[in-house]
């Protein structure tokens, strides 16, 4: 694709952004809420496990970090909880840095281990974080958690309240609404910075250090100093994400990030594609829509059991699904979401691109069950906010 | 990514060019008058729908599914009766997986077109879904039974809490089961809301009735209790409280027996299951197990038992028996309750259905819950009274009910 | 001191049938380098299989049944997916298995139901005592049948052709493949002993003490990582040290949990993964791991 059609693309996808809220309802903004936010963490991810080549389990953890840090920091202390009532956009900074420091206390760890065996180190990360969560209860509020106040800058709040009643264009901006805004701000600026450095030098250094460290440290790379710097890179990102998903959620418990969440960051950047951008926020898309929307729609499905009768209902179908669209992207898809639609972009104009044959070769068509990935030039219903 | 900036800036430009802002609210938004009802969202001139986010996928899939084939026998009775408030209720269900994203998300898409929650089930997940139903003043029945949804103004727990469950065990034990004072009593419960709410009310009642309390913490993937009923054995506990799950009773009966620790397992709500009583420990079981329930069992002979378990037979004949079927019966009256009231004040809005709730001072579901649910104080149980319920092979669904039981330390018990 | 012996027990025999699990992990390591986040399914779906064919032919047949269904389920999962992966990597066969959990985890809970399945063990709720100490007899078998496990696995990778192939496949798989060795077979051979490993683990984990088949039981697979991990990813005797240290460790601590209670509430719960990361700051390649499998 030529870059003025990129270029383009990027546009029109980012006007729908901007203007999805105008049309969307609550379950949509909910949605493109939660997805922007696990679209940061999977950059970061990415960034690590893609560019970096070191696998990690303890995504989870970082973001439980940013997102307490991010509710103790913006809350007034109460006598049950702590809190230091600071600004809101000082608490997300020091989510950000409180995170990445606890990676960087991480990084002996890391700097030792690579691929596979810090990925299980890390996960040990995630049942550690838990236990803290689950007994600090002075900063955490302990299993039931503790409630987010809303994000306000200068006196507006990203809330249904202050100003109590905002309309644009006729639509109603609630919390929801203005989230958005911000959410889609911060996705851009994360996904931005990682571009651009994934082909910095610190970039290229952390791709050598994962093709071969004998080779990136006869060049003169620093070995250990650049697996710590990715790891703190990573962890500060799923900061980010944390605080996210605590405004998306509105209210924190440890539950809210589980190991499964971990394990989902690292499906969105494998089917993504891995070391891309752009696939990870497909991944992200994927991971966290596919489900909510297979189990919003599947009732639409006229074979299925009704929910309870014990056959094979809606839910049980969705997780199914799933399941099987991982497999299938994993097995057909080179390169994942992100190889696919290189492959196909490669041999095709941009504007033809409703099921056009591969001429790559031997890959086999995007599986059905694949929902609304970038084909061109095309936003759909997509949420995809930038590439 | 180079092209972000320029389109940023483009963008913000379009948005204060085209669109027109304002920040005063027009006229009275949102709710329609039919007749002289004011009605909200989820009720039109014939139909009143109500949500049910339950498990159907997750860990808590089987017996959700026993609750939502009730609720649904339940509601369609109550059509074929003439509905509510001249409206066909009808149920909107939803599957959250045990996943606190799905039930948020699924909240979102689900709560402008329903007036009520019939149940958001699963600790994690009503945790996340009951602060957005309380800024909606959308009710929110079945959450389960932990004091901290009581905190909650929309919310309606079916029965006494968590902690009064567990001061009660204690006041059982002590003055029906003969554990004397100065004796120690162990609490095996889930890391969480349920079991920390069962602790809290049985250190209370432990220290009402001098006695000891021996904590051991378990989560839900703990299925071989042998080294927490060995610590138990080993620190002298006279009996055991369970504040976990079906699998954990087994496990622990089985092992307390085989130590020949012949002692008194008290389970709570959730802990009991009559698949339980086809395995090898059935016979540990049925010597000295006891559930404490918040819901009439089964096996009870009240009227409102008794039709909830007809329904249920005549729209299942082949499921699961089980407490399940008396709790969604009494959950979809109470919210009938509130519906009917919100109705005769004239206010059918999901503000209107949360203050008929809280007008209830005096529920009667015909003994499907203990007599006199009272509703009106925010943060407090509705009742102190439970059903004390032993293990028994001849008793349908396994459970005989010996009384309704309200101890001293239940009853001194304070919330907050 | 009966006490103490009874939790050292309790510990060690619930760490052999962890050790089964983690040993699991580790021969589909080394035999195809993927991570086999299906293994807990692989472990309910045998235990499975024993509970619902044992009303009808019997325990010890649903127990063959059992083990047969996992090895095969291993092996299909190996030949139809794992070695069609577009891009075969460990991230992404790590991945695929997570999927095909998903698959399987979601039949299975659907088939249980709320039900708690018995096993029919003919062991039932019996226990072996000794010297004031009990011990479920259901345990004991477990530890002498993983002690013999263990030794026939030595056997096996130590003296005979197939064992050997798949050790020289593990080390360098383009060299053995040179030499004759067939990496297909290798692979099939190592997802099939980890599917009866997994199966026999399985029944054990489900009879008593525990209640039956639950789905839950998927998630002991995840107990049997660190133990997995701190052994040393590529050895068998790694797995079965690491099982040991797992199991008797977390056993002490439920154990003297008022003792230990400065440490939180549940510490027993987290106890194994911070053993993990603390063996792992030590020694990156853990407790019997191959040196070569780390480089620093």
């Amino acid at each position: 694709m030529s870059d003025l059609s990129r270029r383009i693309a990027g546009l029109v996808l980012l006007g729908a952004a901007l203007a999805l809220p105008l049309a969307l309802e609550d379950f949509w903004l909910q949605l493109g809420l939660f997805v922007m936010a696990t679209m940061v963490g999977a950059v970061g991810l990415t960034l690590l496990v893609g560019v970096a080549g070191q696998l990690s389990l303890g995504h989870a953890a970082f973001a439980a970090i940013g997102a307490y840090v991010y509710v103790w920091a913006t809350s007034e202390a109460t006598p049950t909880l702590a809190g230091a009532g600071l600004p809101a956009v000082a608490g997300l900074v020091l989510a950000v840095a409180m995170a990445a420091l606890i990676g960087l206390l991480f990084s002996p760890v890391a700097s030792r281990l690579r691929g596979i065996y810090l990925g299980l180190a890390t996960l040990g990360l995630v049942f550690v974080v838990r236990h803290l969560l689950l007994n600090l209860d002075d900063w955490t509020g302990g299993f039931t958690g503790r409630s987010v106040e809303p994000f306000t800058i200068a006196g507006f709040s990203f809330s249904n309240r202050d100003p109590d009643y905002l309309a644009v264009a006729g639509v109603e901006f609630e919390g929801l609404h203005r989230l958005w805004y911000l959410f889609l701000v911060l996705t851009l600026l994360a996904c931005w910075l990682g571009a651009n450095l994934r082909t910095s030098r610190t970039g290229r250094a952390w791709a050598n250090v994962r093709d071969s460290e004998t080779a990136a440290a006869a060049m003169g790379i620093a070995v250990a100093r650049h697996k710590a710097s990715a790891f703190v890179v990573s962890s500060g990102y799923a900061g980010l994400a944390g605080a996210m998903l605590a405004l998306a959620y509105g209210r924190l418990a440890p539950d809210v990030f589980t190991l499964l969440v971990s394990v989902d960051f690292l499906v969105m950047i494998v089917i993504g594609g891995l070391g891309s951008i752009g696939g990870a926020m497909v991944g992200a898309l994927f991971v966290t829509a596919l489900p909510l929307v297979l189990t919003q729609y599947s009732d639409v499905l006229p074979f299925l059991a009704a929910p309870g009768s014990g056959g094979l209902d809606p839910a049980t179908l969705s997780r199914m699904l799933y399941g099987l669209a991982i497999i299938a992207v994993l097995v057909f898809l080179r390169g994942g979401l992100a190889g696919a639609f290189r492959r196909l972009r490669g041999g095709n104009a941009p504007t033809a691109a409703s099921g056009a044959p591969d001429d790559t070769g031997g890959t086999p068509p995007t599986p059905p069950t694949d929902p609304d990935h970038p084909v061109g030039a095309q936003p759909v219903s997509s949420k995809e906010t930038a590439r | 990514m180079r092209k972000t900036r320029p389109a940023l800036a483009a963008a913000a430009a379009c948005l204060f060019a085209v669109t027109a802002c304002s920040t005063t609210e027009p006229e009275a938004a949102g709710g329609g008058d039919s007749g002289d009802i004011e009605t909200g969202s989820g009720v039109t001139d014939d139909t009143i729908t109500i949500g049910v986010l339950t498990d159907l996928s997750g860990p808590f899939a089987a017996g959700a599914a026993v609750q939502v084939t009730q609720f649904q026998a339940f509601w369609d009775q109550v059509n074929a009766d003439g509905g509510v408030c001249d409206r066909d209720v009808e149920l909107q269900v939803q599957d959250h997986a045990y996943d606190p994203q799905k039930a948020v998300s699924l909240y979102r898409s689900m709560s402008s077109d329903i007036i009520a929650l019939q149940q958001v089930l699963g600790g994690p997940t009503s945790a996340a879904v009951l602060p957005l139903a309380d800024q909606d003043s959308m009710y929110a029945g079945g959450v389960g039974w932990a004091s901290t949804a009581l905190g909650y103004e929309s919310n309606q727990l079916p029965g006494a809490s968590y902690s009064i469950q567990g001061a009660n065990a204690v006041d059982y034990l002590v003055d029906e089961l003969g554990v004397a004072e100065g004796s120690s009593i162990g609490v095996v419960y889930f890391a969480g809301d349920y079991g920390a709410d069962v602790l809290a009310g049985a250190q209370h009642a432990a220290e009402e009735r001098g006695v000891e309390i021996i904590p051991q913490e378990i989560t839900p993937a703990t299925t071989d209790l042998s080294a927490q009923a060995s610590a138990l054995v080993q620190d002298g506990a006279s009996a055991v409280i369970l504040g976990a799950a079906p699998g954990q009773l087994a496990s622990l009966a089985g092992v307390l027996a085989s130590q020949g620790a012949d002692i008194p397992i008290v389970g709570m709500n959730p802990t009991f299951n009559p698949a339980l009583l086809d395995t090898p420990v059935a016979d540990a079981l049925l010597a000295d197990t006891y559930s404490i329930l918040s819901v009439a069992p089964y096996a009870s002979d009240e009227p409102g038992v008794r039709a909830a378990n007809e329904l249920y037979e005549a729209a299942d004949p082949d499921g699961a028996i089980g407490w399940e079927v008396p709790l969604a019966s009494g959950q979809a009256q109470l919210l009938r309750t509130a519906l009917e009231g919100a109705c005769e004040a004239g206010d059918l809005t999901p503000e209107g259905v949360v203050a008929a709730m809280r007008e209830g001072a005096d529920v009667d579901t015909e003994g499907l819950f203990p007599d006199g649910l009272d509703y009106s104080t925010v943060g407090e149980s509705p009742t102190r009274t439970v059903y004390v319920t032993k293990v028994s092979d001849t008793a349908e669904a396994g459970l005989e009910l010996l009384e309704t039981y309200e101890g001293p330390s239940a009853q001194s018990y304070t919330f907050g | 001191m009966s006490y103490f012996l009874t939790q050292v027990l309790n510990g060690l025999s619930f760490g052999l049938v962890l050790s089964l699990i983690a040993a699991g992990f580790a021969i589909v390591f080394t035999s195809t380098g993927v991570l086999n986040f299906a293994h807990g399914s692989v472990v309910l779906a045998g235990a499975y299989l024993v509970a619902v064919t044992q009303p009808t032919i019997g325990f010890w047949p649903a127990v063959l049944v059992g083990i047969l269904g996992a090895a095969l389920i291993g092996v299909l999962i190996n030949a139809l997916l794992v070695r069609n992966l577009a891009d075969p990597n460990p991230g992404t066969a790590a991945i695929l298995m997570l999927g095909v959990d998903i698959l399987l985890l979601t039949e299975l809970t659907r088939r249980i139901g709320n039900r708690v399945l018995p096993l029919g063990a003919p062991w039932g709720a019996d226990v072996v005592r000794f010297g004031g100490i009990s011990l479920p007899t259901g345990r004991v078998l477990a530890a002498v049948l993983a002690v013999v496990v263990f030794a026939g696995l030595w056997f096996m990778f130590s003296r005979t052709r197939v064992g050997i192939g798949m050790r020289a496949a593990a080390a360098d798989g383009p060299t053995a493949s040179l030499m004759g060795i067939r990496l297909s077979r290798t692979g099939a051979t190592g997802w099939a002993l980890a599917g009866v490993l997994a199966a026999l683990a399985g029944i054990f984990l489900t009879s008593f003490p525990s209640p039956g088949v639950v789905p839950s039981v998927a998630l002991s697979a995840f107990l049997a990582i660190p133990a997995w991990v701190l052994g040393g990813f590529d050895s068998v005797p790694g797995a079965v040290l690491g099982g040991l240290v797992i199991g008797l460790v977390t056993a002490l601590t439920v154990g003297y949990e008022r003792e230990l209670h400065f440490l939180g509430a549940g510490f027993g719960e987290v106890v194994p993964y911070l053993v993990m990361i603390i063996v792992l700051l030590v020694r990156p390649q853990g407790l019997l791991g191959s040196k070569e499998a780390v480089r620093v």
